[in-house]
């Protein structure tokens, strides 16, 4: 099943079931819904995966959405990243964002510029909530999100398009 | 006595590890395989209302949900006595053979090619999927694109990749897309051309595994898989046939409900894992494969074209009776090329477009049985309820448990042919991880027995003498 070229690729990903941890898996969501009909996909998942590859090689951008551990609850961090390989018992069950930009450049030949905005968690208990400190922190973390894409879409060119998906 | 553990086996799901024992000219004496993990299902679902069981009994497993979630919605359906829709068995089939050419793309590509690829005994730090990557791009791409496809179709069918809630008690809660069966049908051609890819190059290998094929647990065994009234393979439905050794049948057509008089469960010391056994035989001696050797060994034929012509090839190259573990690989392929063709034939079907989807009923038996092929082997799901519908017993049969004792015997087997205690090698205890990972086993998914295993504690001293030991029967 062929996808289309997409010009940014946005992955949030954490166990929505572990409070903090679901940061990213909600923040995917919203926004999804803020970036709808925008030249943007938004991927919701547990824990990245070796697939993710071929869709990184195929954006001009991603961006990964992910709780951390570092620094105070609520705070958050975003650096560029670059293609890294990971250690090979990361690799099957557990992919990084590096590892796979290094895997998308080997494999398919091509990489995105690719972000980590990542909220440092306050609890990775059981639970379906946010901690009030990262709950808190959300609208900023996504309107800085979305102010990554506006910035790269106005500066850099539109991705040619190859194929449609159905 | 000296002993050797393999702390963790590697590439497989869940957690085990392998002991070995060596005598006092270093030569190996004693194996045994301890399933470390424990998962409990079976206890805490006691309670819970038989509909949830499909979604519950689905977080077992993050690699093949979609069989607990069918095996579960089974049950259920019998818990309900109803005859779901034939769309709703048509769809729920197709979701199946998604989840096996995912599956078998992991086992395949991610989790074993590693050792074909680069060699067994190649340097340890680069033998996995990484350095696949970089010796073999062509073969890792297609391998992340079968699997990219199943999942593909797990998630168009059923919303979510993992822990997908379409499948329920009664049928499925939507009708299939149209654009969603012209996508997965568009992608079909280049799914199966990876497959036959695949097939080739393996074949093409397999001279050079001939001390691994003898040796990779082909100690004779009875094998075990569901199979349609005509005797083809079967994945979604149809009843158990057992083989013995030299192919005979000794045990046909068993449906779900009677599976407790052919299969019994023993608990093996040292392991959470049950060890299910041929009950007629009895315990050790009922020992039975399961998974795409033990199913290709049963079935007549596989039923789609492309499928059985490599099944024919492979029983002319192997024999009639495929004894080598080595082989779990080849039956693996074939299977994910049966899957991808039954997924086309469904497709077509009309009824695929068809909107009545569920059947709807409370409790009509206190007692319910799903069975189907998950990917390594028969999964039984198998539920007592009160006249409420809460869950009063729960019984999980999985499919590496069916393979325990089988596992524990080609353990031994590769150990005894490749290990020497006195010149010990990486490559020796790969080997004998390797023959694990054959099995493919899930060990995240078998351990649900509460209070039936039998739990060893050891205090050893220094040297290993056995200081003191608890053990609860």
């Amino acid at each position: 099943m062929k996808k289309s070229e997409v010009r940014t690729l946005i992955v949030g990903y954490g166990n929505p079931l572990r409070s903090d941890d679901g940061f990213g898996w909600h923040a995917s969501r919203l926004l999804a819904d803020a970036l709808a009909g925008q030249d943007v996909e938004v991927i919701t998942c547990h824990q990245l995966t070796p697939e993710l590859a071929e869709r990184l090689s195929q954006c001009a951008l991603a961006v990964f959405l992910d709780a951390d551990c570092q620094g105070a609850p609520g705070e958050i961090h975003t650096r560029e990243l670059l293609p890294e390989a990971a250690p090979p018992q990361a690799f099957t069950h557990t992919c990084t964002p590096p590892g796979l930009l290094a895997s998308a450049e080997q494999l398919y030949g091509r990489r995105p510029r690719a972000f980590a905005i990542t909220v440092t968690a306050q609890t990775f208990d059981i639970g379906e909530t946010l901690s009030p400190a990262v709950a808190a922190t959300m609208p900023k973390a996504v309107e800085q999100t979305i102010q990554l894409v506006a910035l790269a879409h106005a500066k850099a060119p539109k991705v040619k398009r190859s194929q449609r998906s159905l | 006595m000296k002993k050797i553990m393999i702390d963790a086996v590697t590439r497989i799901e869940g957690h085990a590890r392998v002991s070995i024992r060596l005598d006092d000219e270093g030569q190996v004496a004693g194996t045994q395989l301890h399933v470390t993990q424990v998962r409990g299902f079976e206890k805490f679902t006691e309670g819970r209302p038989y509909y949830e069981m499909p979604s519950i009994t689905a977080r077992i497993c993050g690699i093949c949900p979609v069989s607990h979630l069918l095996a579960s919605s089974k049950a259920c359906d019998a818990i309900m006595s109803v005859r779901i829709p034939e769309t709703a068995a048509l769809l729920r089939e197709v979701l199946h053979c998604g989840q096996f050419v995912q599956s078998h793309a992991l086992s395949f590509f991610h989790l074993s090619s590693p050792d074909l690829l680069l060699g067994f005994d190649s340097d340890p730090a680069r033998r996995n999927v990484l350095g696949v990557l970089e010796k073999f791009p062509d073969i890792a791409r297609d391998g992340i694109a079968l699997r990219k496809f199943g999942q593909e179709v797990i998630s168009g069918l059923a919303k979510e990749r993992i822990h997908p809630s379409w499948t329920v008690p009664g049928g499925v809660n939507a009708p299939l897309q149209p654009a969603v069966r012209e996508k997965i049908l568009a992608g079909l051609p280049d799914a199966k051309a990876i497959v036959r890819r695949t097939l080739k190059f393996f074949k093409g290998v397999l001279d050079q595994f001939k001390e691994e094929i003898e040796n990779f647990g082909n100690a004779p065994s009875m094998y075990a898989g569901l199979v349609d009234p005509a005797g083809k393979l079967q994945l979604y439905d149809g009843g158990i046939r057992f083989k013995d050794a030299e192919g005979k049948t000794v045990a046909d057509h068993i449906p779900a409900h009677s599976y407790q008089n052919f299969i019994g469960e023993a608990a093996l010391g040292d392991s959470y894992l049950k060890a299910p056994y041929f009950k007629p035989i009895g315990f050790p001696d009922g020992v039975y494969r399961v998974g795409p050797l033990g199913r290709l060994n049963v079935a007549r034929s596989c039923g789609t074209p492309l499928a059985d012509a490599e099944f024919a090839e492979y029983h002319q190259r192997l024999g009639k009776i495929v004894p080598s573990s080595f082989q779990f690989h080849y039956a693996r392929l074939i299977e994910a090329l049966y899957g991808l063709e039954r997924m086309e034939a469904l497709l077509n079907d009309p009824a695929a477009l068809g909107t009545k989807v569920r059947a709807h009923a409370g409790v009509n038996s206190l007692e319910g049985v799903g069975m189907i092929e998950a990917p390594r082997g028969i999964l039984i799901h198998h539920y007592k309820v009160n006249e409420e519908g809460a869950i009063t017993w729960a019984n999980l049969i999985v499919a590496t448990g069916h393979n325990n004792l089988a596992i524990n015997r080609s353990i031994e087997q590769v150990a005894r042919h490749y290990v020497d205690g006195k010149h010990l090698k990486e490559g020796m205890l790969n080997r004998v991880s390797a023959v694990v990972r054959a099995y493919d086993p899930c060990f995240s998914c078998s351990t649900h027995a509460s209070g039936q295993i039998a739990l060893r504690i050891q205090l050893l001293g220094p040297e290993g003498t056995v200081l003191d030991e608890l053990r609860s029967e």
